[in-house]
């Protein structure tokens, strides 16, 4: 019997899916598009990210844990299905390797100016690959080792309750946002991840905890980045913050200790396990639609070629900025998957449900 | 049994294999007799060959294998009384088995049974008793407290030390046999009731399907059964400790003896498993968890002290304050080579000189050990081709894996240590969490008779981490470990 992810491992999925590179710079995006208190709209994001994941929570209902795939196959025409897999199949494996891009330029730039930023995306990738193939239980069970290993970093914020000044609160709210809409799609986009939830509908164990655990997994993420903004908002002044390319960095960089300071890298450098968990998990989920493509292809191959191609694509955008351009775009059509799927999927299995009663109906009279 | 069956084709083309392989099997169709028996035992001059003319009864054994005293109470003295018309009578007694084919006898007498040949009969007699040593106090895994006595070469022995402590009809023992020449005993204990048995079924399947010609020791068998044989971690825990093999009998685990080792071995076993020590239950809780806290401090210390020496003296200066900033400069200012080299020239230094205290008798050992330590590590110094800073971190990290309790965990670890300290040298910082997440992906992918090998971690129980990452009081710890699969959850009943 293949063994189903427990609820636990859920939460910790969908936050370590969540958590990614953005983090470091989330305070900024806060700043620069919310305005002075800009870490109040976390809350707000909280609430529509739920409001996601109840529509998810309704397909989960509605389909009983069956494969989301299965659902799509089985109402809609392959003409349809294959182009929508395939625009599924390429965003997420480009998110997965921008994601994987914009991580090591970013070390790049803070570390190593001088070596070629592929090299170590291709170490990153090589670790992708490692772990994508061993399926997505044994990736549960490296998410929760990682998550022990990266968690402990959220009390190094202690650090900052000396440093933190109320008045750089400001009594101010929202005042000086530019570019709201835009920046509120680009602030979203650090909350995406939950919507991979939709894939694991058949490996995990049924029941009304599967989708309780997705929620606290996004509850977490939401007061994790609560908690690092409201610091962030309470250290720096407004305008610095809004100058900053990554202000949880730089605030890392403050800490000292009698042995170790600047330890910004060192902590950079263990945020590789939540990036690649990212990167594995999109490319998990390419390679899981790919298959339905390909039935026949051996899922070992596929991943090589998955991600191999993400390689490849991942030559194209040479600096940060393309890179952050790319994951822009990229972000937008997730949010449109994460909200668009789960509604596509509510109509087919509406549709269907009433079919099947009118079916029933028919048939008795 | 794997006796039953019969040996493949490709045993039997294998010249390395033994022509007695093949001519026991075919034994079994013959009827035994004195003739063909010492016909098979040509040139085997440790074999006895005794006779009775006067009653007309040949005794064949192998004298190192059996007890004298015995031989002489149970064979040669009533032998000696009897006439020849009542040695019939003699042989009917319970002890005396009628063998009734060939291989039987053949198979008998090299397990240290006593094959008396009387006209066209065979009896066997076992009276199995090697030479062996005492039981001792084990040299890899002495404690402070708590009992002594540890297990030996000889398998009955350890089954008895083990029947002692564990008197209860519940305790089943299997017994199989590998090793298509050596054909040694292997014994597989569990508890009724208490183990799982889906596990006890995959342990004999894997040691029945096992076909080569000698398995020398229990730590040797493991790697022919554990789910990752390429894998460098150790999947299946060893023990030379009575205590911990029936700590883990309870437990829920299954436990194999192997005739001719020392080293007993249970399945399923966890990574974390390897950091517990008997001694843990034995002091109040409270040392006993911050024993096991040290000892996973030991773990972080032993692979990253030297790979962060050399990340950080190579990247990443910016992390050292700046009143350590001028020792470590002026450390490593007459040092001409990069950190990696400087490193791994110590870190092989120090293998070298455990290495070869290992090898070498405890005393000239400890000198070896002391002397060299102290005059190379010095030395190193002086002459300019290490800094005082990496001698602390490479001694510290060679301290702290011995702190391991498993020496083969420890060994393993020991290696990774390297990996770690050419990916510090190589990507920094990055390149040291790069490996920690590949050895975490290899740890996760691990399974122990499948089950996964980082519980209680993943999958997570915080009901194990009570015995697993602290040693909480005995009333808190009530369940067995979630990985045993036990079908008997609950080993403590008492309240506080």
């Amino acid at each position: 019997m293949r063994e189903k992810l427990h609820p636990f491992h859920i939460t910790l999925l969908v936050f370590m899916i969540q958590q990614g590179v953005v983090v470091f710079s989330l305070p900024r995006l806060l700043a620069l598009h919310m305005g002075y208190n800009g870490w109040i709209a976390l809350f707000a994001y909280w609430g529509i990210t739920t409001l996601n994941i109840m529509l998810i929570s309704i397909v989960y209902r509605l389909c009983d844990g069956q494969s989301i795939f299965h659902i799509i196959e089985q109402s809609l025409p392959k003409i349809v299905v294959i182009p929508l897999y395939s625009f599924m199949i390429l965003v997420w494996t480009l998110i997965g390797c921008m994601a994987a891009k914009q991580y090591v330029i970013i070390y790049q730039v803070f570390v190593f100016p001088t070596t070629h930023p592929m090299f170590m995306k291709f170490v990153v990738d090589v670790l992708a690959f490692i772990l994508v193939i061993k399926g997505i239980y044994n990736i549960s069970k490296a998410v929760t080792s990682f998550f022990w290993l990266v968690i402990w970093t959220v009390l190094l914020l202690l650090f900052f309750i000396k440093g933190f000044n109320w008045v750089d609160l400001t009594p101010f709210f929202f005042h000086e946002a530019s570019e709201p809409l835009i920046g509120s799609l680009n602030i979203y986009t650090a909350f995406l991840g939950y919507e991979l939830v939709l894939l694991l509908f058949p490996y995990s164990e049924k029941g009304k905890r599967f989708m309780k655990a997705v929620h606290i997994g996004n509850l977490f993420t939401a007061l994790t980045y609560i908690a690092i903004a409201f610091i962030c908002f309470g250290f720096y002044s407004f305008n610095q913050l809004k100058r900053m390319k990554y202000p949880v960095i730089d605030l890392l960089a403050y800490i000292e200790l009698p042995f170790v300071e600047r330890i910004e890298n060192l902590i950079f450098g263990i945020y590789i396990f939540t990036a690649l968990i990212g990167v594995v998990m999109y490319c998990w989920a390419a390679i899981e639609t790919t298959q339905r493509i390909i039935p026949k292809a051996h899922s070992n191959w596929l991943s090589a070629i998955i991600i191999a191609t993400a390689f490849a694509i991942s030559w194209i955008p040479k600096v940060l900025s393309e890179v952050e351009k790319w994951l822009q775009y990229l972000g937008y059509m997730e949010i449109g998957i994460a909200w668009g799927l789960p509604l596509i999927l509510i109509f087919i299995l509406l549709f269907k449900k009433r079919r099947d009663e009118s079916c029933i109906e028919r048939s008795e009279s | 049994m794997k006796d039953s069956q019969p040996l493949n084709s490709s045993t039997k083309n294998n010249p390395t294999y033994v022509d007695e392989n093949s001519q026991s099997y075919d034994e079994s169709d013959i009827v035994p007799s004195l003739e063909h028996t010492l016909d098979n035992f040509k040139d085997c001059i440790d074999l006895t060959h005794r006779t009775f003319p006067h009653i007309n009864v040949n005794l064949v054994y192998f004298d190192h294998l059996i007890g004298s005293d015995e031989l002489a109470r149970d064979v040669i003295i009533p032998l000696s009384q009897v006439r020849e018309y009542e040695v019939q009578s003699l042989l009917k007694r319970s002890q005396y088995q009628l063998a009734t084919d060939s291989k039987t006898v053949i198979k008998g007498i090299l397990n240290g049974d006593v094959a008396i040949f009387y006209k066209d009969l065979t009896y066997l007699i076992s009276i199995y008793k090697p030479e062996s040593r005492s039981i001792q106090q084990s040299e890899t895994e002495t404690v402070i407290t708590g009992p002594h006595d540890s297990f030996i070469e000889v398998a009955m022995s350890n089954l008895s030390l083990i029947r002692r402590r564990l008197k209860s009809s519940h305790l089943k023992v299997l017994k199989l046999q590998v090793g298509e020449v050596a054909k040694s005993d292997v014994y597989i204990l569990y508890i009724d009731g208490i183990a799982n048995m889906d596990y006890v079924q995959q342990l004999v399947k894997r040691i029945e399907l096992i076909e080569v010609d000698a398995i020398h020791d229990g730590n040797m068998l493991i790697q022919y059964i554990d789910d990752f044989p390429n894998s460098i971690f150790p999947l299946f825990s060893t023990t030379e400790r009575t205590d911990s093999a029936i700590s883990k009998l309870v437990a829920g685990r299954i436990l194999g003896i192997l005739d001719g080792s020392p080293s007993v071995f249970s399945a399923p076993a966890s990574f974390f498993e390897f950091f517990a020590s008997p001694d843990d239950y034995y002091q109040r809780w409270a040392i006993g968890t911050a024993t096991r806290v040290l000892r996973f401090i030991a773990l972080f210390i032993t692979l990253s002290f030297t790979a962060l020496y050399v990340s950080v003296t190579t990247f990443h200066y910016e992390m050292i304050p700046e009143a350590l900033l001028l020792t470590i400069t002026e450390s490593r200012s007459r040092v001409p080579f990069p950190p990696i080299y400087e490193a791994l020239l110590m870190e092989v230094t120090i293998e070298l000189l455990r290495e070869a205290g290992a090898r070498l008798p405890t005393k000239i050992g400890q000198t070896i050990g002391i002397v060299g330590g102290i005059v190379i590590g010095q030395a190193a110094v002086q002459a300019g081709l290490t800094s005082n800073i990496l001698i602390i971190a490479v001694a510290s990290s060679a301290i702290a894996s011995f702190v391991i309790p498993s020496y083969v965990m420890s060994a393993s670890i020991r290696l990774i240590r390297f990996s770690l300290i050419i990916l510090a040298g190589t990507l920094g910082d990055l390149g040291i969490a790069m490996g920690t997440a590949y050895i975490i992906i290899h740890l996760s992918g691990l399974t122990s008779l499948n089950s996964s090998y980082i519980t209680p971690v993943a999958p997570n129980n915080f009901d194990d981490w009570r015995d697993v990452f602290i040693r909480a009081p005995f009333w808190a710890l009530r369940n067995r470990p979630s990985q045993s699969k036990t079908p008997n959850v609950i080993k403590n009943k008492m309240k506080k």
